[in-house]
């Protein structure tokens, strides 16, 4: 039990007063001549059973009169949980709060989203629990902001729902960094989410450092888990998966492939009208759907002859969760996807030359532009999207070309020489050459992300098919990606703030690996990061809402995020203007995954905290705690009745006795 | 009364006068040793009619009553009741607890009064009065006489009795159940705070013993109310240990306790046939005493 005032329990010494009376008023006895002694004596004998129980009973009563007076000053608040939040009001309370897509969902049962709710009962809760700060962690920005009061939760900007996906981890070390800067006392920690795995990042590695971090604070830290974990009503969500425009013989046509998904259920047929909003053009179509998903491929959406580029929505009608409903992407003429072949053997650089050449799709365009580090100052680096760089790592001028190049977003794909030097590149180097007299093979690879990933049916690219003869040492720390059966390195990613940097053991010269052989595998990475570097090419961008970084104050708002700040526009889906290029921004892929985290997981993420979780329902309208002084009251006054009862004298006469 | 009237403050001449003029009677027949006014076991010359007898050789001739010879041919003589004096035996409880009293007039002066009074009826009708005061042993005793003078000894006695000690009551009346050798009009001034079991014994002996036992219990009004209000250390009068008592606690089981004695004790009077008077000592002792008086007049008038 916790209470608004617990200063007043400091009064409750007082419940002894009664005991205190009833001692003194012992010690203030009269002394008395008596002759009938054997009376008293008789009496004393009866004093048994209930006559004794009754002095004790209203001694019990007066002490529940006084009790149940200080308890109902102090104020207490009561609900099941809260009564392991006993304690004093906190130094600081710090709230943690989810903003991602799957917190605008409606609960069943529900009225309001999750979101609301949720800041709905953190505004009640604490306001009633008191604080001397209370600090906003939200989960776009993952920046601390000081609140006035709680009942700032309910208007702030800072709490409106976005389209970026949440990093609990990120939003908690904030929340420890806040602690550690400001010193803070005794601190709360609020935490509301709907615990869905892609936001809280579970198998991360993150999650023990968090722990000892809070751990070894000196103050006392306790989380408060505001959990929603329920899965929404019936939702159908909506993602455009392809888009892109096609030139025919009457004009330009947008070629635009979607998924729809829902849930609850899904066997019953539904037709769902799906508006398309190109440039402001609006159509729909009707889609049936008879199972829980539907995709729409290559659906024609005539252009003007002359339009190159431009912006599209896609939406279908609200339900349950609004922020799923609608989809935005940008549209253009593609770019020519340029890469550049650095290698000092223009023979040993065929096979990638012709792995990059190749284009994926009919209508880009791919071009490879050979090259040698000397020649490097002469290129045009806005223009390049790879770099496969087959020769000795560059050194000096070259090498701050080529580190420009990679924080502007290129990605490089370093392949060994013939004769490894001492540069280092990101502090990576080549050691010496291994030659195996048998073929060695991959041992195992990350299909999950990256170059080697799985297609998008799901199929493992034949990575495991290649073989190897002759490998060369990557000296340096770096991401392993692929490595040999014999433990060696064969493909890996050199952490870098932007771009990428890849190292690959071997080249594509038979003598060396099949690579070239069973081009596949070599055909999809080079393709990959091609596609990667050509992002930052061409005028329009397509994006995860909450991964651009730098201020968005100067963005202008083409459609979509309507209410949002425009610092914010970073973290909401929408299409933006941004120094003359178009940039759509969408919810990540794995929001539209409603899976949750366990309580069993829970409990091992925040294993030696102390962490009370409050699982609760959109549709609960009661506080989550609430105050009982009525209760309280309402014991005393029966106390006091009780009290009255017990001490009312029995009838009875001298004459009856004389009688 | 005799000298020294100024100091017998336990006697009222007015109440005195007032009583007189009803006499004292006694509820069974006794043994006196002169004529007096209450009924015997034997015959005598009483104008009373008793019944007839067959004459016997050496009966009086005088005493033959002719007429029934006339009417039946055989001899019978005409007998008469005697009258004889008594001997009353006032026991007075002078233990620690007849000290007790909550206003002007304590337990041991209200006996005093009753006892000073009957006494001077007794010895003007010509009765023997005697006083025995009881407290742990025998405090005093003396014998029934019925000289004037004595009744002085008596008031002297009376004076000089003062409360103090335990009660050994039961025992004593023992005593006195054998030690008075003929029928007597016993009369008990106590409390009586004791268990009745043992009482029951020693009234029972007494009465095998013929004695014609009035037995006057005296209370305080106090004792009867036990209305306090503060919590209370109770000294005992007796010297027993003291008991502490909150009256809020107890008083229930006080009434209850005493109730429960008051009516053990009258089944226990009405048993052994004893004129019993609870009396509770902020009454009238004149009233207390006619109504002894007019009782015992009634009875024997119905006899």
């Amino acid at each position: 039990m916790s209470f608004l005032q617990p200063l007043l329990l400091a009064a409750l010494p007082l419940i002894a007063l009664p005991i205190l009376i009833h001692l003194v008023n012992q010690r203030r006895y009269q002394t008395m001549p008596w002759g009938a002694m054997i009376f008293l004596l008789a009496a004393n004998r009866l004093s048994r059973g209930f006559a004794r129980l009754r002095q004790w009973l209203i001694l019990a009563a007066r002490t529940l009169v006084v009790a149940g007076l200080i308890f109902a000053l102090a104020r207490p608040l009561a609900s099941g949980w809260l009564g392991l939040a006993a304690g004093s009001r906190a130094d600081t309370t710090i709230i943690l709060l989810d903003r991602s897509p799957s917190m605008s969902a409606i609960s069943s049962g529900g009225v309001s989203t999750k979101l609301d709710a949720g800041k709905r009962h953190l505004a009640e809760t604490l306001e009633k629990l008191g604080s001397d700060h209370w600090v906003l962690i939200d989960s776009a920005t993952a920046r601390p902001v000081e609140l006035q009061s709680p009942q700032a939760l309910l208007n702030a900007p800072e709490t409106e729902p976005v389209g970026a996906s949440a990093n609990l981890p990120a939003m908690l070390r904030a929340a420890y960094q806040y602690m550690q800067s400001n010193q803070t006392g005794r601190t709360d920690i609020w935490i509301c989410s709907d615990m869905r795995k892609h936001d809280w990042d579970a198998e991360g590695g993150q999650w023990p450092a968090i722990r000892e971090s809070f751990v070894d604070l000196p103050q006392s830290v306790r989380f408060y888990l505001l959990a929603f974990p329920q899965e929404s009503q019936e939702n159908t969500s909506l993602r455009v998966t392809n888009v892109r425009r096609k030139q025919t013989d009457q004009g330009a046509t947008l070629i635009v492939s979607l998924n729809i998904t829902r849930n609850g259920a899904t066997e019953e047929p539904k037709t769902v009208p799906v508006e398309f909003d190109i440039d402001g053009a609006r159509s729909t179509i009707d889609i049936e759907m008879n199972g829980s998903t539907h995709e729409l491929k290559n659906h024609e959406i005539p252009l003007g002859a002359n339009q190159v580029q431009g912006w599209g929505r896609v939406a279908i009608p609200a339900d349950s969760n609004n922020l799923d409903n609608e989809f935005f992407f940008v549209f253009d003429q593609p770019p020519v996807r340029k890469t550049l072949l650095v290698a000092d053997e223009p023979q040993e650089g065929r096979a990638l030359r012709l792995a990059a050449e190749i284009a994926a799709e009919a209508d880009s365009q791919n071009v490879v532009e050979l090259s040698s580090p000397s020649q490097l100052s002469s290129i045009a680096w806005e223009e390049i999207g790879l770099v496969l760089w087959q020769a000795p790592l560059p050194d000096g001028e070259e090498a701050k070309l080529l580190q420009s190049f990679v924080e502007s977003d290129g990605r490089v794909i370093l392949f060994p020489p013939q004769s490894p030097g001492s540069n280092s590149f990101y502090d990576l180097s080549w050691g010496r050459w291994n030659e195996t007299p048998e073929d060695v093979i991959v041992g195992n690879w990350r299909g999950d992300a990256d170059l080697l990933a799985h297609t998008q049916s799901g199929a493992a690219l034949p990575v495991g098919e290649l073989k190897f003869h002759k490998t060369c040492e990557i000296v340096g720390e770096m991401t392993p990606l692929a490595t040999l059966s014999n433990g060696e390195v064969l493909l890996g990613r050199v952490p870098t703030a932007h771009g990428g940097v890849y190292a690959l053991a071997t080249t594509t010269a038979d003598s060396d690996s099949s690579l070239a052989t069973d081009g596949v595998v070599l055909y999809v990475m080079v393709q990959r990061a091609l596609s990667e570097g050509c992002e930052r090419l061409g005028q329009v961008r397509q994006k995860v809402a909450g991964t651009i970084e730098g201020d968005s104050s100067d963005w202008k708002r083409l459609t979509g995020a309507e209410l949002a700040l425009s610092n914010q526009y970073a973290y909401h889906s929408g299409v933006f203007s941004v120094d003359e290029k178009l940039l759509a921004l969408n919810r990540a892929t794995a929001e539209d995954a409603t899976r949750a985290l366990s309580d069993g997981k829970i409990s091992e993420l925040f294993d030696g905290l102390d962490l009370v979780q409050i699982d609760n329902r959109v549709g609960e309208s009661s506080s989550l705690v609430q105050e009982i002084w009525r209760m309280f009251l309402i014991a005393m006054l029966v106390a006091l009745i009780a009290e009255a009862f017990l001490c009312l004298p029995k009838i009875r006469s001298a004459e009856r006795a004389l009688a | 009364m005799a000298n020294g009237s100024s100091s017998r403050t336990f006697l009222d001449p007015a109440v005195l006068a007032r009583l007189s003029a009803v006499p004292l009677f006694s509820r069974r027949p006794m043994q006196g040793s002169v004529s007096g006014r209450h009924p015997s076991p034997h015959r005598g010359s009483s104008v009373e009619f008793a019944e007839y007898r067959r004459y016997v050789q050496g009966d009086d001739l005088r005493r033959v009553d002719w007429r029934a010879f006339g009417r039946t041919e055989r001899y019978y003589v005409k007998e008469f009741e005697a009258d004889t004096n008594l001997r009353c035996c006032v026991v007075l409880d002078t233990s620690g607890s007849m000290g007790f009293g909550s206003k002007e007039i304590n337990k041991i002066e209200y006996a005093k009064r009753l006892a000073g009074t009957l006494a001077y009826l007794a010895v003007q009708q010509g009765d023997a009065v005697g006083l025995s005061c009881v407290a742990g042993k025998m405090v005093s005793n003396l014998p029934p006489r019925r000289n004037p003078a004595h009744l002085s000894a008596i008031f002297d006695v009376l004076e000089q009795a003062t409360p103090e000690g335990e009660t050994q009551l039961v025992p004593i009346l023992h005593e006195l159940a054998e030690s008075i050798s003929q029928r007597a009009m016993i009369v008990i001034l106590s409390d009586f705070f004791l268990p009745t079991e043992e009482l029951s014994d020693c009234f029972e002996h007494l009465r095998f013993r013929k004695h014609d036992i009035s037995v006057f219990q005296l209370l305080d009004p106090a004792e009867l109310a036990f209305e306090f209000q503060r919590p209370t250390r109770f000294l005992d009068m007796e010297g027993g240990a003291p008991i502490f008592a909150d009256p809020a606690e107890i008083t229930e089981r006080y009434h209850q306790a005493l109730a429960t004695f008051l009516a053990d004790f009258k089944k226990m009077m009405l048993r052994s046939a004893i004129d019993y008077h609870r009396v509770s000592i902020d009454e009238s002792y004149e009233k207390v005493l006619m109504n002894l008086l007019a009782g015992r007049h009634q009875a024997r008038r119905v006899r």
